[in-house]
């Protein structure tokens, strides 16, 4: 079992620094072991569970919250919008 | 006499209703013994004494006023830092969430709000939940308060904690595979997982949705109970949730079938905790429990297939924490990338970034009928043994934890072995079953033993109703000197 | 254009629904509100929070199934799909993976004079994305979370599409379908409307597909038309070079009419679908997929073919009437009162009305003017009330005011004078007045009869019966 530990770290966006890489790797294998033991399952089938339904919720407006609320915990905010480093499209 | 922090919640509701003692006397004391014994327990993170005792004096003036209360008016519930609190800093004990504070509360706040229970503060845990010992906490490990070189338990240790040594009479914890219940073994007080969709998860910070729920911490079954009652039926902000109600809890055991599986007493699980559940099986024998022996063969494989699950949800719940929106943020001189990777990797701890890698590897591309699927299968499988089994039994007996509770910093190095400790518990998540833990019995150097009991989905009331038997037969909590 | 390929081209169309609130939330779902007002701890994705779907998104978008012809799932799931960007709170957008709300449909296109079967995927439910303003005058990107959680159907054509024009009708005809079934607003200009647009190219005869590129960002219809030229010739010229075409993700920049390379294959990303595990399986049932579907009016094709069947329309003039849901409706309506000819109803909404319309660049429903209204004007130009000059009064009047064209009419004195005794005067000043002509038509250049009969119409201010007036014409000059 070969795990691509850069590739999911990635994904992810976290910074593994390189010399945790190997470590991160042996103990990403060893819990992946405890599932090479499960017996093979396998379905064409998606996964729907007919049995186990949600209810749906009416078209109802409420109030949404004000704004000043909603950004009081945003680290960095700018005409009344939340801000990140300039994205290039 | 007993102390009044000593009283279960159930007694000082009736005492407050007998006006034997005020709200504000009550949360007096809880505040009291906190100051006494939190330097040895480190189990709140966040403490609310002005709050606290604003909410106790206006049940001091409904009581003044002549109206009526509710169930929990005047009774401090302390809160796992998971759930969010409107006002009150929610950090789910993670460098992340360390200055967030909500502005909304979780269904269970606004529930516990609306019957004038008092908020005395939030409770440490695991981060993001993600542990078995409260040593993964950013902030501080919490203690057990029956040996202070041990750990509590976790994710829920500071709820667990906060109880046994009376801190507060109830707290509220959250369980995805055994969070509870593992806790309250270790720490000899009650504690219910119940079951999937009972109470709302609106406003619990998610670790894995699916298996995640809010149960309540006591000293005593009728206090498990009373808070259950008082949080659990259907939420519209939940779509998960359901219809959920607990009646008054009768002692009752007569004729009950007990099933014990095999699988749960096997070579990982030390002597005396076998010894304590049988004895314990023993017991509600003699009160006229039937006992019949099942099988559950896919326990086996209920931990990975719980490992594989959880992960995968963490690590999509997981994701929001980018340094945009709210909790630490990280470098922002650099691009969106860096703001993302060190936000992320500065402010995760090492077993919560574990989780999210091991979830993202399961989830990507190529992986997912491998892992995923298979384990969502393997669920259908598990469910399916525990709907079996409950046709020839009304509830079953297991352990909770393989053994009492662990040195602080025995098993931290080494993951596998401290999920190991999760295998009695997960299986109960994993099937969306209610499961509760109760004390039954002592193990070396005065260690709190807890069993398991498991029943099909909402028998809450038969899970209690058979604990209360059990409590009265051998005699209720012990207060433990600190 | 390289006549020895062929362009195949299948669209992805994200439409917003127009529902009274957002997919997840009980936000007020609108466009236009100031920068996150239209926020709350759901939408923006704060810890703990749990999504609930809109009973009302499902029901739009199971009628834009079975307005597409497709196959309903009533049981079936939502997804997330997992990805980093900061116009997407949760890092994850909540959408449908493998199985859609609807599936296999089709969809019925006139282009020119023919009939063309496009093949619909699939139509999906997921959440809309935030907004980035991307301004110099900050050091950052700005976020606006209004958009977040407004509810999307994504349709999903099959690569049946054979070139700009067939894709051009294909948007047109979703986006008045949208409108007919009043499920969505359809404004490309406010992005209410969105489109992904897949292209490859092969040689002509050839079964394979080429490699295909996805173009995002192409907003408009006039974009879609384009930037399909564009990248077929873009994909055209590299085969022609001896390349090859490599699978990649472009962007479409209509301001400077060129495809942009955003992500080659190699970097593509890797969504992580799985079931939300805050959202359990749900289930439309039978009988509401059913009423649903029994609820649908008739759509744009269906009334466009009626047109030319019931009325001995041109197809052309069929089809202008009901791309227009409200100009159909007028029509429709109008008919049904009857008393006049549904082709004259017809040359009206698409000829005086239309251009009226269109220079004012307002709507029909901006104006006064009703079915009954117009009706009424027609049958008093049948009857010989008014004259066709008259009736272009007439139509200016009642489409500023709610007045009745009799009324109209007669405080205007505009009843066409039939009775030739009044119109004599008038004859006999235009003759005068015109020597030269009536020279000219003595001479044998009879065309000028109508120049003096149109002055004899202006004499009479319109108010003339043409027919009687040229008659008149003609007499006075044999006559002289
Ligand atoms: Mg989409
Ligand atoms: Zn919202």
């Amino acid at each position: 079992m070969e795990i691509d530990v850069k590739h999911i770290a990635k994904l992810a966006k976290l910074d593994i620094p390189e010399a945790e890489l190997g470590k991160m790797e042996k103990e990403l294998s060893s819990i992946v072991a405890m599932v090479e033991k499960l017996p093979e399952l396998t379905s064409k089938e998606s996964l729907l569970d007919p049995q186990n339904t949600m209810q749906l919720r009416p078209d109802e407006v409420k109030p949404s919250f004000p704004r000043e609320e909603m950004l009081k915990n945003v680290p960095e905010t700018a005409a009344g919008c939340l801000m990140v480093p300039k994205v290039v499209e | 006499m007993k102390k009044l922090y000593e009283h279960s919640a159930t007694e000082l509701a009736a005492m407050l209703r007998a006006k034997e003692v005020s709200a504000v006397e009550i949360t007096k004391a809880t505040l009291g013994r906190m100051e006494e014994v939190e330097s040895k327990v480190d189990a709140f993170l966040t403490v609310t004494a002005e709050q606290a005792l604003q909410q106790a004096q206006q049940v001091d003036e409904t009581i003044a006023a002549g109206k009526p209360l509710a169930p929990l008016a005047g009774i401090p519930v302390a809160i796992k830092d998971n759930i969010c609190t409107k006002g009150v800093r929610s950090t789910c004990a993670s460098r992340m969430l360390e200055n967030f504070v909500p502005h909304y509360n979780a269904t269970v706040m606004e529930k516990l709000a609306a019957q004038g229970a008092v908020l005395p503060g939030k409770l440490n845990m695991d981060e993001f939940a993600m542990g078995g010992s409260c040593e993964n906490s950013y902030f501080k490990p919490t203690k057990n308060p029956w040996d202070t070189t041990r750990v509590p338990g976790g994710s829920s240790g500071g709820s667990a904690a906060s109880v046994a040594s009376c801190e507060v009479p109830l707290a509220l914890g959250s369980d995805t595979g055994g969070s509870i219940r593992c806790p309250a073994s270790f720490c000899g007080i009650v504690g219910l997982k119940p079951t999937y969709g009972a109470v709302s998860r609106y406003g619990l910070v998610a670790f894995a949705s699916s298996l995640d729920q809010i149960g309540p911490f006591g000293r005593t079954v009728d206090d498990v109970a009373l808070l259950y009652r008082a949080i659990c039926g259907r939420d519209p902000k939940d779509a998960t949730s359901r219809e959920a109600a607990l009646g008054e809890i009768e002692a009752k055991v007569k004729g009950l079938r007990l099933g014990v599986p095999k699988e749960y007493f096997g070579d990982g699980i030390s002597a005396e905790v076998k010894t304590a559940v049988y004895g314990a099986i023993e017991t509600l024998k003699g009160l006229g429990a039937d006992v019949v022996e099942i099988s559950l063969p896919s326990t086996d494989y209920a931990l990975a297939a719980y490992y594989i699950i959880s992960s995968a949800e963490a690590s999509s719940n997981l994701a929001r924490y980018d340094g945009v929106k709210y909790g630490f943020s990280g470098r922002r001189d650099g691009t969106l990338n860096d703001l993302y990777l060190s936000t992320r990797s500065e402010g995760f701890g090492a077993e919560v970034k574990r989780r999210i890698m091991l979830g993202t590897h399961v989830l990507s591309s190529g992986y997912y009928d491998a892992y995923y699927k298979r384990a969502k299968l393997l669920q259908n499988v598990i469910a399916k043994e525990f709907t079996d089994a409950f046709a020839s039994c009304d509830l079953i007996v297991t352990p909770v934890n393989p053994t009492t509770a662990f040195k602080l910093g025995e098993k931290v190095s080494d993951p596998v072995q401290m999920y190991a400790t999760d295998i009695c518990t997960v299986t109960v998540n994993i099937a969306g079953l209610p499961g509760l833990s109760l004390p039954c019995g002592m193990g070396e150097g005065g260690l709190p033993i807890g069993m398991q009991l498991i029943g099909p989905k909402f028998s809450e009331a038969r899970l209690l109703s058979v604990a209360k038997s059990y409590e009265t037969a051998v005699g209720g909590f012990a207060v433990k000197e600190m | 254009m390289n006549n020895n390929f062929e362009t195949v081209i299948g669209l992805e169309v994200h439409a917003e629904l127009n529902t009274k609130t957002k997919i997840f939330c009980s936000c007020e779902n609108r466009f236009g509100a100031e920068v996150n007002s239209l926020c709350c701890p759901v939408c923006m994705g704060y810890p703990g929070t749990l999504p609930v779907l809109n009973q009302q998104v499902v029901e739009s978008a199971v009628k834009m199934g079975h307005a597409l012809n497709c196959t309903i799932n009533g049981v079936t799931k939502q997804d997330r799909k997992n990805y980093f960007y900061p116009d997407l709170p949760k890092a994850y957008q909540i959408s449908q993976f493998d199985v859609p709300l609807c599936e296999n449909g089709y969809l019925d296109i006139l282009v020119g004079d023919e009939t063309k079967r496009i093949g619909v995927t699939r139509i999906h439910i997921e959440e809309d994305a935030g907004k980035l303003i991307h301004d110099d005058s900050f050091d950052g990107t700005l976020c606006d979370y209004n958009r977040c959680g407004v509810p999307l159907i994504e349709i999903v054509s099959e690569p049946d599409l054979r070139s700009a024009e067939e894709a051009k009708a294909y948007l047109e005809t979703i986006t008045t379908i949208l409108l007919y079934l009043g499920i969505s607003d359809a404004k490309m200009q406010e992005g209410s409307v969105r489109c992904d647009v897949n292209v490859s190219v092969r040689p002509h005869g050839a079964t394979e597909f080429g490699t295909r590129c996805e173009m995002k960002n192409v907003n408009s219809f006039g974009a879609v038309y384009r930037a399909i030229l564009y990248e077929a010739e873009r994909q055209m010229e590299v085969i022609a070079a001896g390349g090859t075409i490599r699978q990649e993700t472009r962007r479409w920049d209509d301001a400077k009419n060129k495809s942009i390379l955003m992500r080659s294959k190699e970097d593509a990303q890797d969504y992580r679908y799985f079931p939300d595990p805050d959202l359990l399986t749900f289930i439309v049932s039978d009988e509401k997929i059913s009423a649903l579907k029994a609820s649908l009016p008739e759509l744009p094709t269906e009334k466009t073919l009626r047109y030319v069947k019931d009325y001995n329309m041109q197809k052309v003039d069929a089809q202008l009437l009901s791309v227009s849901k409200a100009r159909a409706d007028f029509f429709d309506s109008a008919v049904e009162l009857g008393g006049c000819e549904p082709k004259t109803v017809a040359n009206w909404l698409l000829g005086d009305i239309a251009r009226i319309l269109n220079d004012r660049r307002i709507e029909l429903s901006d104006t006064a003017l009703t079915p009954q209204h117009l009706v009424e004007m027609i049958q008093m130009i049948d009857k010989g009330t008014i004259s066709n000059t008259a009736a272009k009064t007439v139509l200016e009047e009642m489409m500023a005011t709610d007045k009745a064209p009799q009324q109209i009419v007669e405080e205007k004195g505009l009843a066409q004078i039939n009775d030739s005794s009044a119109l004599v005067a008038i004859v006999e000043k235009v003759l005068a007045d015109n020597p030269k002509a009536v020279e000219d038509y003595k001479s044998g250049k009879t065309n000028v009869a109508g120049f003096l009969v149109g002055q004899c119409m202006k004499a009479s201010r319109g108010q003339g019966n043409p027919a009687t007036l040229r008659d008149m014409v003609l007499a006075a000059i044999e006559k002289l």
